[in-house]
Formats: structure tokens, C-alpha cells, sequence
């Protein structure tokens, strides 16, 4: 049995499911641009916001992540379809990762939408490499929906779900925010040479986050997913 | 022959509580398994350690002759479920559900499995529709057909004539009967005269301990009774 076909089928439900329902994208989206109203507002607009863009950024995707990570369980435990699910004969780690590309890839609608929102509102530039901006978002968001769908997958169980998963993610996201913030900050503001350095830090510590919790996962999804 | 469901000495402990208490039977393929007993006896938790949703706290569960802890997802792929939950996405339409679990289970031909799984429960011509608009007698019906979509060789039934109403008893209980002989059963039901007239064995459950247990041919329907109204309705 092909675990690609599988994973291919649990993407697939979940974008159907959306495009019908818009639930997840489209309360994510509302949320990230009301903190682009609050920070334009609340900061006054003739802030130079630049020096703390990327934390600015990154604070607004990593909370509006939480929105859609508490989401992501909640069609599977309707109606028991989980039980379904589980029932199947598919690997869990298979599971897995459909949800989770499932995840990376409506977060990643939203950013689509929301960065040129933000450069606009906030009057931000990316002085520095796009394409490396483009891809310190990227393995930011593999990390948080890597970590993000591991962790919705323990609290789904429990009855305090909606409290208990920015709980246990946030602080286990923490090097995540710090990585992803020192990195689009050094591109936004445009550093070469050797204040490039720690740019390069923060995304092969990313890379190796990403990694490390994508191998965490597949071994112990089995045990999560489980009773 | 080799039993296709054998469980010897099962039981269960969920924190302090055991729920199910040294737990013996087996079942020959093509046989119908009746489970009765009043609820938190242990019959759900039975059939997820047999369907290997649930790990045993002790004992042997043989499926096929395989080893859930070995064999799970090869179990798996022989197991189909109905229950009183229909296992399906609101969001999705008929087609698309059965399309999505043909996926998972890895069906060869869905297209035409589907067809002719929609025309037997009679919904061929809600195909397209949203399961969330289908009634509770359709959605049933179609998670019937999502159980069988597999060909699964054992069925579990989780009191599935529960908010049926008599046309979808007629289509479930027809579809039993026509895949009777190549399927192995086991029914959780409450319903003690459809219960009895399916089964091959009749079994009660009790606090999950088996406190009845007979063969059909052998059914001493007033012991049955006698034990059940005690046990289960509480009689003295």
C-alpha cells in the first residue's frame, strides 16, 4: 500500500474540507491582520519598525499558527473519524505527515497574504536576498507545523485542548521564534559580510530543528496517535 | 481449522479500574459473535483491543491467526466497523469519503467498489451531496457502506441499528445477510431478540468478566434471559 497515496488522501480531504468550510484560512488570516492593525496603531505611524521587524512578523504568524494547529484535529475527532482513521491500516507516521503538510500548507496561504500586508502597512522592506527570506519562512513554518501538529495531537485527547496546546507549544517552539526572528530580521534589514553570519546560524539551526522533530515525530507518532 | 478470532486471558486496566477481567472465547470463521451487557461492561473496549485501537494490559488477542502487535496494520486491513458514530467527514460528500478511506485502505477499482456499494444502500443518487445534509438514516447507510468499501472478512457492529430508521434496518440487516457466509461477526447489541436471532454464540459481559457464554445450538434462551435481566436491566 503506497503511504504516498495516503498522505496524498489526507492533504487532499483537508484542503477540500476548507475550501468548503474556509473556518481554518480564513480566521487565521482575520487574526494576523488584526495584529497588523494593532501594531500600526498602537506603535504610532511614524515608527521606524524596522529594527524589530522580523520579531514583529513572527510574533503575529507564530500566534496565528496557534489558531489553525487547535483547528487541525478537531474534523478528525467529529463524528469519530479518527477512529476511522486509525482503524485504516496506515502507518501513523503517515498521518502525520498528511496533517501536517495539511498545516504547512494553509499557514503558508495566509503568510502569502499577509507579508506584502505587512511590508505595506508597517512601511517594511526586504533589503536583503528575497529568495532567502522566502526560505527562512519556509523552514520556519516546516518547524512550527512539524512541532505545532505533534504537539495537537496530544491535547485533541484531553479535555482542555484549546489551553492546554499554546501550554506545551509555545515554550517548545521558542527556538523556532528566536531562529526564525534573528534570520528574517538580518534579511530584512539588509546585513552582508560578516554580520551575515548569524543569519546563516539561525537557518541551519532551523534546518537541524526541523530535522530533529521530523525524525522525533516518525518515531513516536505510533505512541501519540495511540491510546 | 484455525479460529479467525481467538482471545485468551485478555484483560484491561485503565488507571484503576479494570475493565475488562481475564477475558477467553474464540470465534470460527463465518461465525456471528452476540455481545450483550449493560454499558461500561467492556464490549467497546473488547472489540478496540481486537480491532488494535487499544494495546491489552495482559493476555493473548489473535486475529487470522496473527498477532495484533505484530500484525497490526495487516489486521487492520481485514477489519471493517459500524457503529453508532458514522467514521465519516461532514465536510465531504459521499464519494469523496468513500474515495478517501478507499485511499487509506488501498482498494483496487474504487471507482467501481464505490458505484456499487452506493447502489447497494441506495444512495447512488446522493453521491455528490454533502454528508452533513444527509440524514441520520443516509449517514448510517453510508457508513455502512464505508465498513464494507475493504471487503473486510470480520465485522465489528457497535449497536448498529442505533437511530436507524426501518428502511436503513432493512438495507443493514440484507447486507449482512448476503455477506453472511464469507464474514466472521461480532455484534454489540441491546436488542436481545435481533441479537439472538443473528448469532452463532451468544455472549454477556458483565463489570468485564463473561458471565454467559454459549454456542446458538446449544442457547439456554432462559438462562440467557434470567442472567441478562439480572445483570443488565438489574432485576433481582
Amino acid at each position: 500500500m503506497s503511504g504516498g497515496r495516503q498522505i496524498g488522501a489526507i492533504v487532499k480531504k483537508d484542503i477540500i474540507a476548507e475550501l468548503r468550510t474556509k473556518e481554518m484560512v480564513v480566521s487565521m488570516f482575520l487574526f494576523v491582520l488584526l495584529i497588523m492593525v494593532a501594531f500600526h496603531y498602537g506603535f504610532g505611524t511614524t515608527t521606524d519598525f524596522s529594527p524589530f521587524a522580523g520579531g514583529l512578523i513572527w510574533i503575529a504568524f507564530l500566534f496565528t499558527s496557534l489558531l489553525g494547529l487547535n483547528r487541525s484535529f478537531v474534523h478528525e475527532k467529529d463524528e469519530g473519524c479518527l477512529e476511522g482513521l486509525l482503524l485504516s491500516p496506515v502507518d501513523r507516521p503517515n498521518i502525520f505527515f498528511g496533517k501536517m503538510i495539511g498545516n504547512f500548507i494553509f499557514l503558508t496561504i495566509v503568510e502569502i497574504i499577509a507579508v506584502p500586508l505587512y511590508l505595506v502597512m508597517l512601511n517594511l522592506s526586504i533589503r536583503g536576498s528575497v529568495p532567502m527570506f522566502i526560505l527562512a519562512i519556509v523552514l520556519s513554518n516546516i518547524g512550527i507545523c512539524v512541532v505545532g501538529t505533534l504537539l495537537s495531537t496530544i491535547s485533541i485527547n484531553t479535555k482542555m485542548r484549546d489551553m492546554l496546546l499554546p501550554l506545551i507549544y509555545l515554550p517548545i517552539s521558542s527556538p523556532i521564534l528566536i531562529c526564525a526572528v534573528t534570520s528574517t530580521n538580518g534579511i530584512m534589514g539588509g546585513v552582508t559580510g560578516e554580520k551575515f553570519a548569524p543569519v546563516i546560524s539561525a537557518m541551519k539551526i532551523l534546518a537541524a530543528y526541523d530535522i530533529m522533530f521530523l525524525l522525533v515525530a516518525y518515531a513516536l507518532y505510533d505512541f501519540v496517535i495511540g491510546e | 481449522m484455525s479460529p479467525e478470532v481467538e482471545v485468551k486471558n485478555l484483560s484491561k486496566v485503565f488507571g484503576k479500574r479494570k475493565v475488562l477481567d481475564d477475558i477467553s472465547f474464540e470465534l470460527e470463521r463465518g461465525g456471528f459473535l452476540s455481545l450483550f451487557g449493560p454499558n461500561g461492561a467492556g464490549k467497546t473496549t473488547l472489540i478496540k483491543i481486537i480491532s488494535t485501537l487499544i494495546a491489552p494490559s495482559s493476555g493473548e488477542v489473535r486475529l487470522s491467526g496473527m498477532d495484533p502487535t505484530k500484525n497490526s496494520a495487516a489486521i487492520r486491513a481485514k477489519i471493517g466497523l459500524i457503529s453508532h458514530s458514522p467514521l465519516l467527514y461532514l465536510d465531504l460528500s459521499a464519494e469523496e469519503n468513500l474515495h478517501f478511506y478507499g485511499a487509506m485502505y488501498g482498494v483496487e477499482n474504487v471507482d467501481a467498489r464505490i458505484d456499487e456499494l452506493l447502489d447497494q444502500v441506495e444512495l447512488g443518487h446522493r453521491r455528490y451531496d454533502l454528508v452533513r445534509t444527509f440524514s441520520k438514516g443516509m449517514t448510517q447507510r453510508l457508513a455502512i457502506a464505508r465498513a464494507l468499501l475493504h471487503k473486510p472478512s470480520v465485522l465489528f457492529l457497535d449497536e448498529p441499528h442505533t437511530g436507524l430508521d426501518p428502511h436503513a434496518v432493512d438495507i443493514l440487516e440484507s447486507l449482512i445477510d448476503s455477506i453472511r457466509k464469507n464474514h466472521t461477526f461480532i455484534m454489540i447489541t441491546h436488542n436481545i431478540d435481533r441479537g439472538i436471532s443473528l448469532c452463532s454464540k451468544a455472549m454477556i459481559l458483565y463489570n468485564g468478566q463473561i458471565v454467559f457464554y454459549q454456542d446458538k445450538n446449544e442457547l439456554d434462551i432462559d438462562k440467557f434471559k434470567s442472567i441478562y435481566h439480572q445483570r443488565v436491566r438489574g432485576d433481582s
